[in-house]
């Protein structure tokens, strides 16, 4: 229920409402939105960034929040583990359970690596993830009016063109073949009765080529990977993060370190090749922005591989989702899916008034919303002091028909309800939240890591851990693509490297070293990473609560 | 004085209820959710928090309320604390799942019962439904696969996060989202109809249709690419009102 | 055109889809429109017979209550066992008032209930619509009536050891009826899960009692009647090498074409 004091702005929002039906607002020029973001967009503040001190990236520029992990001292003393006796050997270990860690043993498994051979070790449960999360949908140039290349084109210029060509190239031409995949695996697709998919528009496409599933498509897709991998039979060992790579004597990857969060026992798994897919960094809160990330996202993928040498890459750009949660508070943060401006719901300010086309690249959107409230002051002031703007969820249906918020946007409906806010009549309170990490560790277009000398042997990685797909910033429905074609790619090729490799004696050398290198830096030995869990005990669960710029 | 006032006023927006978690009283700020209040009240979640945001079932939860003798069943992460709740964290649902290969499936009105026979135990007590969270017709569903209609039970079941609190009061000891799984599945493999653009383009892609257009324009400099980008031809909005396969 | 709520139940949909179709074409051309409830769930037959158990009655109960959430206050239940199951509770529901109020309470979110909507067989229907059912039906019929139709004597359809109501319609449609003095014995029922010899059996005399009288086909109305009658034919062979196959069909089957 909204208090008493948004009245007159909601009532302002009704008042123009049909007036904007008919004129929505114009997209802006290239250096209209070069301005805004320079101005406006968090990524532009340079106190929040700084550059590394140590490894093979050292001087690039990344958050302070990705550098307080990165510059930070392993959770055991190298020494005091026992790497010869081997908990688990497998061909495959794959940290993280999610989207591209369930597609990488999938696909493993369809290359000859049998069941018993392929280990998933994940932080929390099998499936707890962003990619359950992912509520929009998924890209995939599948209509007649629309190609692969034209695909290629939205994504490099939606990323201010810092991707990497040949991994955009792989994303936009095997996405059809993950759709179709996923339809022979019996993931229900939002689809017309002749079959046809039901594909809208997301920001910054220029073909309506987003598939979803409600708005729980990335669940969908979850669920039944999820499904999919417990008929196969593989072994999943869940509340066991990584916590750091192990490397053979030729300085190949060979496995990793477990770390049983509920009985706080170690185990060594040694492995043929390891795939990350271990996902982003919502939970650091850069800039103490909220979130819309799941509990585990807290970047432990980039911790390990970077202390065995992978390079960084686009590391300094962060994606805000343009709407997060405003209002009510118990949900602060959580995602309003691009699917509902996708719609036609339209962001206007407390005047009632339209700022911006619904549908900018995700950057340029929050920019202006954030001009729109910070430098306008034309937001809406709650109750506990944050600021947003209306998302006209109510013109979705004079648009598409009574009955389309709950049939298209049943997750969205049922999270205001519950704190009964009805988005069919009322408009709903936004403002950006930390959403992607847009950058990660490079990789080539099989997946494998990179260091400073070329592929680091053994590593592959997929998904949101790793960067150049998406550039220097991610549109929608690509994300869910990207756990699915890398995760995918990564477990072929990581199948096809098993078959021929040999792990030799374990070691953690490589952390001693970087041990060394954090002392020779003057870093202090005040912090520890990967840090697997954030921590909102007693009052900093409040404060993220409460404050939130 | 007015300094008085404020930190007054402050006090009045940090209003606290009383809460038992486990049995034992603790008092947190009014308005938080049951995952907060119990971060606030020192606890450090390992199990029993996944995405935070209602997608992921980890937090299901169970409560009673003073002088009330209902047991609520929710998400702790969506779900606001009350003065008086009683709280527990449920940390696993047990629960076994049938394993079967989708292409081998033969399709009938008995397949659901064929691989969760005690969905026959069924009594109509409609408890699953009163406990699921997403107010989900979850009795509802559990009879329509009984009597073989898989159209039906993966429409009304297709919000389930499967966060087991069906599964957990059901007294014919049903696991019902591990059903309904199946039948979504077999819904959209078999009875959806099939994307017949999806597997032309898959065709293209296969026979290289695309690979010289796409190796010119992976060579294409920043420049060039800017230009194309911003001018390219943006597919209009209006969408035809559609009608959707149900 | 009448119209008249309609209870499946589960048998219907699935391994007596014939019994379904046969009979909701009948009620059309009779100028009935029997309208399948939007919700209704099983019967809860399993539990049927234990009457000492409150939670066992939930099911039918909650059906009830759809009927009349629905706006109606008749029912039409064409298995045998949802028949009986549904009638049973409904009867309960009349007389007990104290087993009422605790399923009442123990619903707790659901409207009360105390009887009121009326459980019909669609031969209880057909016999008020006797008139309307003339055709030219050929052929010498034995009806089965098995012992849900007529057991406990309060939720008979008709004359609980002389039933005649099927008779009567095959008559009026021009058929002729054999004497059948098996009509009322038990199929064996669900014994056929657990002790198929004795279901065996007992078919085999049924069958052979009907032939004995001239009877050219069986006729039916309960869903498990109708699957121990036909299915076990298969087994009797093996035992009886000169058993020769007796047809079994649905009383709506055979309306249907006598109509056509």
């Amino acid at each position: 229920m909204y208090p008493k004091e948004f009245e007159k702005s909601i009532r302002k929002v009704e008042e123009t409402r049909q007036e904007r039906l008919k004129k929505p607002p114009e997209r802006l020029g290239e250096k209209e939105k070069e301005e805004l973001l320079k101005k406006w967009h968090p990524d532009y503040k340079p106190e929040a960034k700084r550059k590394l001190r140590v490894g093979v990236s050292k001087g690039s520029i990344v958050p302070n929040e990705v550098a307080d992990i990165i510059e930070a001292y392993p959770l055991i003393n190298p020494d005091e583990i026992d790497l010869s006796q081997i908990d688990y050997e497998t061909d495959i270990l794959i940290i993280g359970g999610g989207g591209a860690g369930t597609a990488a043993a999938l696909f493993a498994y369809y290359n000859g690596i049998s069941p018993e051979n392929i280990i998933i070790a994940t932080k929390l449960r099998h499936g707890d993830s962003n990619t359950i999360m992912a509520q929009g949908g998924i890209q995939a140039a599948d209509k007649e009016n629309d190609s692969p290349v034209i695909h290629y084109l939205d994504v490099i210029g939606g990323g201010h063109f810092a991707n990497k060509p040949e991994l955009v190239a792989r994303l936009v031409l095997d996405a059809p073949l993950i759709i179709k995949w996923h339809e022979e695996l019996g993931v229900m697709y939002d689809k017309k009765e002749d079959g046809e998919m039901i594909t809208i528009h997301g920001g910054g496409t220029s073909r309506k080529r987003m598939h979803s599933a409600k708005d729980y498509t990335g669940m969908e897709i979850m669920r039944v990977l999820r499904d999919e991998a417990r008929n196969i039979g593989i072994e999943v060992l869940e509340f066991s993060p990584a916590i750091d790579l192990l490397i053979d004597d030729e300085g190949k990857v060979g496995g990793a370190l477990l770390y049983n969060l509920e009985t706080d026992q170690y185990y060594v798994v040694k492995a043929k090749a390891v795939i990350l897919a271990t996902g982003g960094f919502g939970r650091l809160h850069i800039q103490g922005f909220p979130t819309t990330n799941h509990y585990g996202a807290t970047a432990d993928g980039l911790v390990m591989a970077y202390r065995v040498g992978a390079k960084l890459r686009d590391m300094d750009s962060v994606q805000y989702h343009p709407t997060g949660v405003a209002y009510p508070e118990q949900i602060v943060g959580l995602l309003v899916t691009e699917k509902v401006r996708g719609l036609g719901a339209q962001p206007v300010n407390v005047e009632g008034e339209q700022f911006v086309h619904p549908l900018e690249p995700r950057d340029v959107e929050a920019a202006a919303i954030i001009r729109e409230c910070y430098g306008r002051n034309k937001g809406v002031i709650t109750p506990t002091g944050m600021r947003g703007i209306w998302l006209d969820s109510p013109m979705i249906e004079i648009i598409h028909g009574k009955g389309t918020i709950e049939r298209r946007l049943g997750a969205m409906f049922r999270m205001f309800k519950r704190f009964d806010i009805d988005m069919r009549y009322e408009p709903i309170l936004v403002f950006p939240t930390l959403h992607y990490q847009n950058g990660g560790i490079e990789i080539n277009e099989n997946a494998q890591v990179l260091g400073i000398n070329g592929i680091i042997k053994g590593l592959f990685a997929a998904g949101e851990v790793e960067g150049g797909v998406h550039g220097k910033n991610r549109l929608m429905g690509n994300s869910l693509l990207d756990t699915q074609v890398f995760g995918r790619i990564a477990g072929i090729n990581a199948a096809k490297y098993s078959r021929k490799a040999k792990v030799g004696k374990l070691s953690l050398e490589h952390v001693k070293k970087y041990v060394e290198e954090l002392k020779k830096a003057g870093i202090k030995e005040e912090r520890k990473a990967p840090i697997l869990l954030p921590d909102y005990r007693e009052k900093k669960v409040l404060s993220r609560a409460i404050d939130i710029l | 004085m007015a300094r008085k006032r404020k930190e007054g006023r402050k006090k009045e927006e940090m209003k606290m209820v009383r809460i038992y978690i486990m049995g034992k009283e603790y008092k947190v700020p009014a308005g938080l959710t049951i995952m907060k209040a119990m971060e606030y009240a020192g606890y450090r979640y390992i199990r029993g928090a996944g995405c935070r945001a209602g997608f992921c079932g980890a937090c299901a939860t169970v409560y009673r309320k003073e002088g009330d003798y209902k047991l609520y069943a929710d998400l702790a992460c969506q779900t606001t604390v009350e003065d008086g709740m009683w709280l527990v964290q449920l940390p696993f649902t047990p629960a076994n799942k049938a394993t079967y290969d989708l292409e081998e499936i033969k399709l009938d009105d008995k397949t659901l019962v064929n691989f969760y026979p005690e969905i026959a135990r069924c009594v109509s007590c409609n408890t699953c439904t009163k406990a699921c969270p997403q107010e989900l017709e979850v009795m509802d569903y559990i009879q329509a696969c009984l009597r073989g209609d898989i159209k039906k039970a993966a429409e009304l079941s297709f919000d389930c996060i499967q966060c087991g609190l069906c599964a957990l009061r059901c007294p014919a000891e049903i696991a019902h989202y591990h059903v309904s799984q199946l039948a979504r599945r077999l819904y959209g493999k078999y009875i959806a109809p099939k994307a017949k653009h999806l597997e032309k383009r898959v065709e293209e892609i296969k026979e290289g249709k695309f690979d010289k257009e796409m190796k010119e324009i992976m060579e294409k400099s920043i420049e060039e690419l800017k230009e194309m980008y911003n001018s390219r031809y943006i597919e209009p909005e209006e969408e035809e009102i559609v009608v959707e396969a149900d | 055109m009448e119209e008249m709520a309609y209870y499946p139940g589960c048998t219907l949909k699935t391994n007596a889809k014939e019994f379904e179709e046969s009979l909701l074409r009948v009620f059309k051309k009779l100028g009935i429109r029997l309208k399948e409830l939007n919700k209704w769930y099983c019967c809860g037959t399993v539990y049927s017979l234990a009457t000492d158990n409150l939670m066992y009655r939930l099911a039918a109960i909650r059906n009830l209550i759809k009927v009349m959430e629905e706006g109606y206050d008749k029912v039409v239940v064409p298995c045998s066992i949802c028949y009986n199951t549904l009638k049973q509770a409904n009867l309960m529901a009349r007389n007990d008032k104290e087993a009422m109020e605790k399923i009442n309470s123990f619903m707790d979110e659901e409207p009360d209930y105390d009887g009121s909507v009326e459980v019909l067989h669609p031969l209880e229907l057909l016999r008020e619509k006797i008139d309307k059912l003339k055709g030219k039906l050929n052929g010498k019929y034995a009806c089965y009536y098995g012992c849900l139709l007529l057991r406990p004597k309060e939720v008979a359809i008709d004359e609980y050891e002389m039933p005649t109501i099927m008779e009567k319609i095959v008559e009026a449609l021009g058929g002729s009826v054999v004497n059948f003095p098996l009509k009322n014995e038990c199929c064996g029922s669900y014994n056929v899960v657990s002790n198929k010899e004795a279901v065996i059996d007992r078919v085999y005399r049924i069958i052979m009692n009907a032939r004995k009288n001239e009877a050219e086909a069986i006729l039916t109305s309960c869903p498990l009647c109708h699957f121990n009658l036909k299915e076990m034919q298969n087994e009797i062979k093996k035992i009886h090498a000169d058993f020769v196959d007796m047809p079994i069909y649905y009383f709506s089957q055979i309306i249907e074409e006598a109509l056509e």
